[in-house]
């Protein structure tokens, strides 16, 4: 019944109006647009990357230049969200850190889809060895604790932001190699690859420009998801105090105040709430992705 | 005597994301005791629907029956409740389904999954249940039910799985069997034995078949009476054998001529076939007050696009829905 | 030269892991087991066989497709293709080419109409843009689709529509011999006739030699010019269309035929259905002699030790069976 829907009416002999030629793209944003929570998470999200590019020119606040009184609660002698432990600017630190922390996010997942697409795509086009091989050394990964084992990497080469980029992104590749693996063993037994390997495509070809876009619906929306447990992650080791104490970030904001958490705890729950609102819109936008580049989902 | 099922106007609406499309609209017929009949036609054109609408089984808050009666032994379904339905599915009404390999529960043995159909509608005790799964798989022709009784659905061949769904279907001696395509997932050959099984246990337990298909030499095989659906209306009705011979409807027609059929001699020269042009209209355009064939007709004219066509009824027992029957 | 395509012990088999994980012993299940046919040029044969016989396996192979081990010579031309590197088949793929079974899979989602057409002549050879440009044009009339259509994605064509974009990639390199894997089975009744047509005027209008694979008997007696009917990885009955459907000789062909539902009430009348019991034999355990022996209703004791082979009966036809052998 359903794919009855999802035949365009159209036929040689008749002459109807010709189809629109829409790309699986733009259905997919016609989905998108259509799913409130997502299209809600999407604003967020283009509010917070907005003010972490424009902000620091519309906020010309130092955030390591103590300013004022220590503690001073938000709303209190024009400062919005008030002071931290050192009487710095908490509005100017969280309009800086964003960059940091979105940064971080970002760049993380990317080394996280890099390491996860390439190992689970040749896992799972060449199968046999290669992919025995390939998964035990993903599920060795796994197994690792992946806090402990960042914090080894940040001790022993330094807490810079690169080096936290790549320990997050090391501890956390398996789960997109994982997916690709499995939508790479899906999509090969489809007739569409062996008719372009009766074409004449080569395993690079196939690999790459038939194989990879379709299997790209569900890495996407791992990579998304990942860039807000990537924000989480750096939170957790700035809360440590293992990230670059020079650099200001969300995490660091609740790092350096958390002795604090009990007398002030707005200098706490303010970047806190930061993080949240952040990894909530990433999430609902992963979400939003996933019904819309779900084909399961899709003509409902 | 009273039909055992009588339909009467009924009319399905689905909702569509366009609106509410009726996917079946206005659809009457009987089926008599012991009687077997078939519905024919393209994907898309209610056949499935019809069949879910007898079993109380429309897909939940998407499809409901609009208007119409589904009066069966004299109980009108379409007023039934929830758990009289539940009490007469599997019991009074059963079906089997296209897909032999999914309709089993992969974690039970076939024999647990039979034996709960008797516990759960006949109260049979455990034991007793047992013991009536092994003379079901014996009654649809499984060697050794007494060890196969105890066989996973993945341990047994397609052909199997859809003989353990018939005794599933025949456990408690409905009185309407509902086969929807049940052997289109099937070789020939293993269809040449379920459609004998099928006739011998029609045979022995009086049981009334409504299969659907889209395959006319299955009707022809199977069935004494026919229904040819088109986009939700009922196309043609009639005896099986005639239909064959002298179609009333364009879309009949069509149907059996653009299948290459093996006939007694090989030897005739090959023609091409005779094409019905473009496809089922879609859920859209059901509903419409025109021949919703006509877009594909090869006879069509003005009064086919101006109204939905009657159906005229012919002396020999045949009844067609076309403005132009007299003339096909 | 009459034969195009020459098929002289064909066998595909897969290597199976025992239990054991990696390090385990091997064994393999021989889809295809030592098959013999020729195809003469401009004529369509088919392949029957009910699921598990091997035939797509078979197919798959003559098109260097298939992904188990294959032994035996597939010559082309004269010219065997089975030795052939990746880099080498260029020139065999422009001369066979495929038309899938499901339309729905496939069709790359991802890629527009013209660009699936297109794909074969990208890869295969070294037209220039314009040159393929008119091709494609060519074959979108060719297949009975409208130019407007070819920048549009396959989801939004029907199942028809999208068998013939199957069918004009296939086309597009201008074959001498097309696969048809299936080609209709996964499409509506009222679409099957339009596609069967189409493949029959192309036959004609490009001088196409088809090799066609099907389990529709009634599809094949209306496609083809000859038959080889395939039972578990072998051919048991090799033979010209009429006398095929007119005498099959083979007791499994006999079955087969009889199976299928017929709305000719003289032939339901005429043919007396020969059931055959049970299900085939485990491919991985298969048991000595001929492998019919099991279920065919006329089996003597000798069947199961004693392998038939393929051996002719009568003008263009060949049966393995015993039973039909003379003397």
């Amino acid at each position: 019944m359903s794919d009855q829907a999802t035949q365009a009416p159209v036929k040689a002999q008749s002459p109807q109006a010709p189809v629109k030629a829409q790309s699986p793209l733009s259905e997919a944003w016609d989905m998108f647009k259509h799913n409130h929570a997502a299209m809600l998470g999407l604003v967020l999200l283009v509010i917070i990357i907005l003010g972490a590019v424009f902000g620091p020119y519309l906020y010309p606040g130092e955030p390591f230049e103590m300013v004022w009184a220590p503690f001073t609660p938000p709303g209190t002698d024009g400062y919005l969200l008030g002071t931290d432990y050192l009487g710095r600017d908490l509005l100017a630190q969280i309009i800086h850190g964003s960059r940091v922390t979105l940064i971080i996010g970002l760049s993380a997942a990317i080394v996280t889809v890099v390491i996860g697409v390439t190992i689970g795509a040749l896992a799972g086009f060449y199968r046999g060895m290669v992919e025995e091989a390939l998964m035990r050394f993903t599920e060795f990964f796994q197994v690792l604790p992946t806090l402990l084992f960042s914090m080894v990497i940040v001790a022993l080469f330094g807490a810079s932001l690169p080096m936290i980029t790549l320990a997050i992104g090391i501890v956390s590749w398996t789960a997109v190699a994982r997916i690709t693996r499995s939508e790479f063993l899906r999509i090969r037994e489809l007739e569409y690859v062996m008719a372009s390997r009766a074409s004449g495509a080569s395993n690079a070809k196939l690999m790459f420009k038939v194989i990879l876009p379709n299997a790209l619906p569900p890495i996407i929306v791992q990579s998304a998801l990942m860039v807000g447990s990537a924000i989480l992650f750096e939170a957790g080791l700035s809360f440590l105090g293992l990230t670059d104490p020079n650099v200001i970030s969300w995490g660091q904001i609740i790092g350096s105040n958390r002795q604090y958490i009990l007398e002030s705890s707005f200098t706490v729950t303010i970047p806190g709430l930061a993080i949240f609102i952040t990894v909530l819109a990433i999430s609902l936008v992963g979400d939003g992705l996933n019904d819309a580049l779900n084909p399961k989902l899709r003509k409902r | 005597m009273e039909p055992l099922l009588k339909v009467e106007n009924l009319r399905i609406e689905l909702k569509t994301r366009a609106g509410v499309a009726p996917v079946i609209d206005n659809l009457n017929f009987e089926l008599g005791r012991n009687e077997s009949i078939s519905f024919v036609g393209e994907s898309g054109c209610g056949k499935s629907m019809t069949a879910l609408a007898l079993m109380g089984l429309l897909p939940e808050g998407i499809g409901r029956i609009a208007s119409g009666k589904i009066i069966f032994d004299g109980e009108d379904l379409t007023q039934a409740s929830e758990s009289r339905l539940r009490d007469l599915r599997g019991n009074e009404i059963s079906m089997i389904f296209q897909e032999p390999m999914t309709s089993l529960n992969p974690v039970y043995t076939v024999g647990e999954q039979i034996a709960e159909v008797l516990r759960e509608h006949q109260n049979l005790s455990k034991p007793a249940a047992h013991k009536a799964a092994i003379e079901l798989l014996d009654a649809v022709r499984i060697p050794n039910p007494q060890s196969r009784v105890d066989d996973y659905p993945f341990q047994m061949s397609g052909g199997q799985r859809q003989r353990v769904m018939i005794a599933i279907a025949l456990a408690c001696k409905p009185k309407i069997l509902i086969a929807d395509e049940p052997t289109t997932a099937l070789d020939v050959t293993v269809q040449a034995q379920i459609f004998d099984l099928l006739r011998d246990l029609r045979e022995q337990t009086g049981t009334s078949i409504i299969m659907i298909t889209h395959d006319m030499g299955a009707v022809a095989e199977m069935a004494e009476r026919m229904i040819v659906m088109y986009a939700g209306r009922k196309a043609e009705e009639g005896p099986v054998q005639q239909i064959i011979e002298h179609a009333r409807h364009p879309y009949t027609k069509g149907l059996i001529s653009c299948v290459p059929h093996i006939m007694a001699d090989p030897a005739f020269e090959r023609e091409e076939l005779t094409e019905i042009t473009g496809i089922v209209p879609g859920l859209g355009s059901f509903g419409q007050d025109k021949c919703l064939f006509s877009e594909r007709c090869s006879m069509v004219t003005d009064q086919c696009l101006g109204a939905r066509p009657p159906e005229v009824d012919f002396p020999n027992g045949q009844s067609a829905a076309c403005w132009r029957a007299e003339e096909v | 030269m009459s034969e195009l395509l020459e098929i002289e012990n064909l066998s595909v088999r897969f290597p199976l892991r025992k239990s054991g994980g990696a390090f385990g012993a091997k064994t393999y299940l021989t889809a295809v087991d030592s098959v013999n046919f020729t195809v003469k040029k401009g004529e369509t044969l088919a392949i029957v066989g009910e699921s598990g016989s091997g035939k797509t396996t078979a197919a798959l192979a003559i098109a260097r497709l298939a992904a188990g081990e294959t032994t035996g010579e597939v010559r082309l031309e004269g010219k065997d293709i089975l030795p052939l590197s990746q880099d080498d088949l260029k020139a065999m793929r422009r001369k066979v080419q495929v038309i899938f079974q499901d339309p729905y899979s496939s069709l790359n989602p991802r890629q527009r109409a013209e660009d699936i057409v297109r794909e074969p002549l990208d890869s295969l050879t070294d037209k220039t843009s314009a040159e393929k440009d008119v091709i494609v044009d060519e074959l979108f009339a060719a297949v009975g689709l409208r130019p407007e259509q070819k920048r549009l994605f396959p989801h939004q064509f029907s199942g028809g529509q999208r068998q013939r974009i199957g069918i004009a990639r296939a086309l597009s390199t201008r074959p001498e011999v097309i696969i048809c894997d299936e080609p209709v089975s996964a499409l509506d009744v009222a679409v099957q006739a339009q596609i069967l047509n189409l493949l029959r005027r192309l036959q004609a209008d490009f001088g196409l030699t088809y090799l066609f694979i099907s389990h529709d008997l009634g599809v094949v007696q209306h496609m083809c010019d000859s038959v080889a009917v395939m039972y578990m990885g072998k051919i048991v009955e090799h033979a010209d269309r009429i006398s095929l459907f007119a005498n099959p000789s083979h007791p499994y062909t006999a079955a087969l035929l009889s199976a299928v539902p017929s709305v000719d009430a003289r032939r339901r009348e005429e043919t007396k259905r020969i059931l055959i019991p049970g299900d085939p034999p485990d491919p991985l355990n298969m048991p000595p002699g001929c492998r019919f022996a099991s279920r065919c209703p006329v089996a003597e004791a000798r069947c199961s030790q004693i392998e038939p082979e393929l051996k002719p009966v009568a003008d263009g036809q060949s049966v393995a069976c015993l039973l039909r052998e003379k003397g």
